[in-house]
C-alpha cells in the first residue's frame, strides 16, 4: 500500500498496478459517470429531433435551438440579463464602500456585526418572499426593477464579506503613504484601494450576477407581468406545459447556463491571480 | 486595524477605540438597503406569522393580529410534523451528512487516483455545482423519469424513479449539486496536511486505515464542520430543485418546509400561516447554525488542549 501513495515532493514512484489502485480508479470512473450522465443527456437532447427523457443516439437537428431562440424566449433571457445587471450594481457598489469601512475603520461591535452579516448570507431566501411580496404589493411595485433591487440586497452580505477580505489583503502602508502625501479619502479610495482590490470586487460582482441569474422563486412571485419574467420562469413554463418538449427545454437550458459557466471560469481566474500584493511593500 | 502611524500624526490617543464618524457615511447605503429589504422583512415576517393575512379576499388588505390562532393550527396539523421530519432528512441527511461525506470521498479518491480520472471527475463535479438550480432540476427530472439515464444505467429502464422514490431522488440530486463544493474544500484541506506526519506514520508501518483515522480525519475536523454547516444552509435554500422536480408531491412526499410555506401562502392564499412556517425555517436554521458553530468551537478547543498536553 505504501507504494501506491505518492507524496508530493518525492520522486515519482514506480507504477505498480495494485488491486487498491485499480479499485480507486474504477470508483472514480463510476463517479464521473454519476456526474456526467445527466449533462450528456442535456447535450444530446438539445440536438436531437425526437428528444425524450431517454438517452438515444440523436438524429441531428438545430431545430431545438431555433425554438430556444424564438422571440419570447429571447425576451426572457433579456429580462434575466436586465435583472442580473441591476442587481449586481445595487449590491456591489454599496457593498464595496461598506467593506472598506469594515476593513479599515474602528467600529464598535465590529466582530458581532460581521458575524451577523455572515449569518444573513446563509438565511434561505424563500422565507423573505411573503413579507417582501406584502411590502411590494403595498408599495404597488410588483415588477422587474424592484425585484432586481431585492435580489441584489440578498447577495449583499456575502459580497461585503468577500470584498472585505480583498481589502484586508492590501498592505496598510500603501494607504499611509498616500495619506502622508495629503491625498483625500476619495482619492485614496479611487486611486489606491479600488485598483488593488478590483479582483475581489469583480469576484463579488460575478457572485451577485450568478446569484440573481439562477434565482427562480422571487421573480415568479414578485413580477406580475408575464412579459417581464426571466428565463428560469420560462423554463418552468416549458416543464409544466401539456406536451413537454424535452429537446427545446434542453437547448434553452443549455443557452441559459452558458453565461454562468463562462463567468465562473473568469471568477476562478480572478481568485487564483488576485490577491498577491507582496511585492508592493518592501 | 488602523496602524498607529496616522493616529500619532493626528495627535490621537493610540490605546482607545474610537468611532470614526466617516464610517457612518460609508456604512449607511449598505446598511439602509439591508435593513429595508432584508432585516426589516425578517422582522415583519415574524409579525405576519401571527396575523390572519390572506392573499386575496377581505383579509388581504384588512388583516390583524390574531395571537396564537396560526400557531395552534400549525401544531394541530399533521402535515406540519411530516414536513418538519422530511425537512430534517433533506437538510441534515442529504445536505450536512450526504454532501459532506460525498465531497470527502471524492477528494480522497481523487488524491489516490490516476491523473486522467482525477481531472475528469474534478471538472465534472465542479461543473455540476456551478450550474443554475433550474438546469439541475431539468436534467434530474429527465434523467430519473422512466427510460431516463439513471434507470437505464441501473438496469431498471421502466421504473419511474422520480415517482416511486421521490425523496431519495431529490436527496441524491441535492448531493449531486452540492458535493463539488465540499470536494473543493476537502481537496484544499488535504493538501494542507503535513507530509511529515504521514511520512512518520509510513515509517512506523501504519496501515492506510490507521493513517486515515489517526491523522487525516482529525486534521480535517474543522473542514468537516464548516462543510456540514454550509451544505446544511445551502440545502435549506434549495427550494427550486424540489419545486421543479416534484412540486412537493407525490402526495406531499417531498413537501419540505420552504415548499410547504410557499404552497400555503400562494396556492391556498394563507399568507399569514405561510409566514409562520417561514419563521419556523429561520428558527431551525438558526438552531442548526449555532449547533454547528458550537461543535466546531468545542472540537477545536479539544484539539488545541490535546496539542498543549502533548507539548
Amino acid at each position: 500500500m505504501s507504494q501506491s501513495m505518492s507524496l508530493p515532493g518525492e520522486p515519482v514512484p514506480v507504477r505498480v498496478l495494485s488491486p487498491g489502485k485499480v479499485a480507486v480508479n474504477l470508483l472514480l470512473i463510476l463517479c464521473a459517470l454519476f456526474f456526467l450522465s445527466p449533462m450528456i443527456w442535456l447535450l444530446v437532447a438539445s440536438v436531437d429531433t425526437q428528444a425524450s427523457q431517454q438517452l438515444e443516439w440523436p438524429t441531428l437537428t438545430l431545430h431545438q435551438f431555433e425554438i430556444a431562440f424564438n422571440r419570447n424566449n429571447m425576451r426572457a433571457l433579456g429580462n434575466s440579463l436586465m435583472l442580473s445587471i441591476v442587481a449586481t450594481c445595487v449590491a456591489t457598489i454599496p457593498s464595496s464602500i461598506a467593506a472598506y469601512s469594515f476593513s479599515r475603520h474602528k467600529i464598535p461591535g465590529k466582530n458581532g456585526i460581521l458575524l451577523s452579516i455572515l449569518f444573513l448570507s446563509g438565511v434561505p431566501i424563500s422565507i423573505l418572499i411573503i413579507p417582501i411580496y406584502q411590502i411590494f404589493q403595498w408599495a404597488d411595485c410588483l415588477s422587474l426593477i424592484p425585484t432586481a433591487v431585492f435580489l441584489g440586497v440578498t447577495a449583499m452580505p456575502f459580497e461585503i464579506y468577500v470584498i472585505k477580505n480583498a481589502i484586508d489583503a492590501i498592505p496598510l502602508d500603501l494607504e499611509e503613504a498616500a495619506r502622508i502625501e495629503q491625498a483625500s479619502i476619495v482619492r485614496i479610495l479611487v486611486r489606491v484601494i479600488a485598483p488593488l482590490c478590483l479582483p475581489g470586487i469583480m469576484a463579488a460582482a460575478i457572485y451577485g450576477f450568478i446569484n440573481t441569474w439562477g434565482n427562480f422563486l422571487p421573480p415568479l412571485v414578485l413580477i406580475t407581468d408575464t412579459v417581464q419574467q426571466p428565463s428560469p420562469v420560462a423554463i418552468f413554463g416549458f416543464m409544466t406545459a401539456d406536451v413537454v418538449n424535452y429537446g427545446a427545454i434542453a437547448a434553452y437550458s443549455l443557452v441559459y447556463s452558458t453565461p454562468v459557466i463562462i463567468l465562473y471560469i473568469v471568477m476562478a481566474r480572478l481568485f487564483r491571480g488576485g490577491f498577491v500584493l507582496g511585492g508592493a511593500v518592501k | 486595524m488602523v496602524s498607529s502611524h496616522s493616529d500619532i500624526l493626528k495627535g490621537r490617543r493610540i490605546d482607545g477605540r474610537r468611532f470614526d464618524s466617516a464610517s457612518l457615511a460609508f456604512l449607511s447605503p449598505a446598511g439602509l438597503l439591508l435593513f429595508l429589504l432584508f432585516l426589516g422583512p425578517v422582522v415583519y415576517s415574524f409579525y405576519l406569522g401571527f396575523t390572519n393575512l390572506q392573499l386575496i379576499g377581505p383579509h388581504s388588505t384588512n388583516f390583524w393580529f390574531t395571537g396564537s390562532v396560526n400557531l395552534k393550527s400549525m401544531f394541530r396539523n399533521e402535515e406540519f410534523y411530516h414536513s418538519l421530519y422530511i425537512t430534517m432528512i433533506f437538510v441534515v441527511g442529504s445536505g450536512a451528512i450526504g454532501s459532506t461525506i460525498g465531497g470527502l470521498v471524492l477528494a480522497l479518491l481523487m488524491q489516490a487516483g490516476a491523473p486522467v480520472f482525477r481531472g475528469i471527475v474534478g471538472a465534472a463535479a465542479m461543473l455540476s455545482c456551478i450550474l443554475p438550480p433550474v438546469t439541475v432540476a431539468v436534467m434530474w427530472h429527465a434523467s430519473t423519469s422512466a427510460g431516463g439515464v439513471f434507470p437505464f444505467l441501473l438496469g431498471l429502464p421502466h421504473v419511474e424513479f422520480l415517482y416511486n422514490y421521490p425523496m431519495t431522488v431529490v436527496s441524491v440530486a441535492n448531493i449531486w449539486w452540492l458535493c463539488g463544493l465540499s470536494m473543493l474544500m476537502f481537496s484544499a484541506a488535504l493538501r494542507n496536511i503535513s507530509h511529515e506526519m504521514i511520512e512518520a506514520a509510513l515509517l512506523e508501518r501504519a496501515s492506510a486505515y490507521q493513517r486515515f483515522i489517526r491523522i487525516i480525519l482529525p486534521s480535517l475536523r474543522p473542514t468537516i464542520v464548516t462543510s456540514a454547516l454550509l451544505m446544511c444552509l445551502l440545502s435549506f435554500g434549495n427550494f427550486t430543485l424540489i419545486f421543479l422536480m416534484t412540486g412537493g408531491g407525490p402526495a406531499n412526499a417531498t413537501n419540505i418546509l420552504p415548499l410547504y410555506s410557499y404552497v400555503q401562502g400562494f396556492t391556498f392564499h394563507r399568507l399569514g400561516f405561510g409566514a409562520l412556517l417561514g419563521n419556523v425555517i429561520i428558527l431551525l436554521s438558526a438552531i442548526l447554525g449555532s449547533l454547528f458553530v458550537l461543535i466546531g468551537y468545542l472540537s477545536t478547543r479539544r484539539a488545541t488542549s490535546v496539542k498543549k498536553a502533548g507539548e
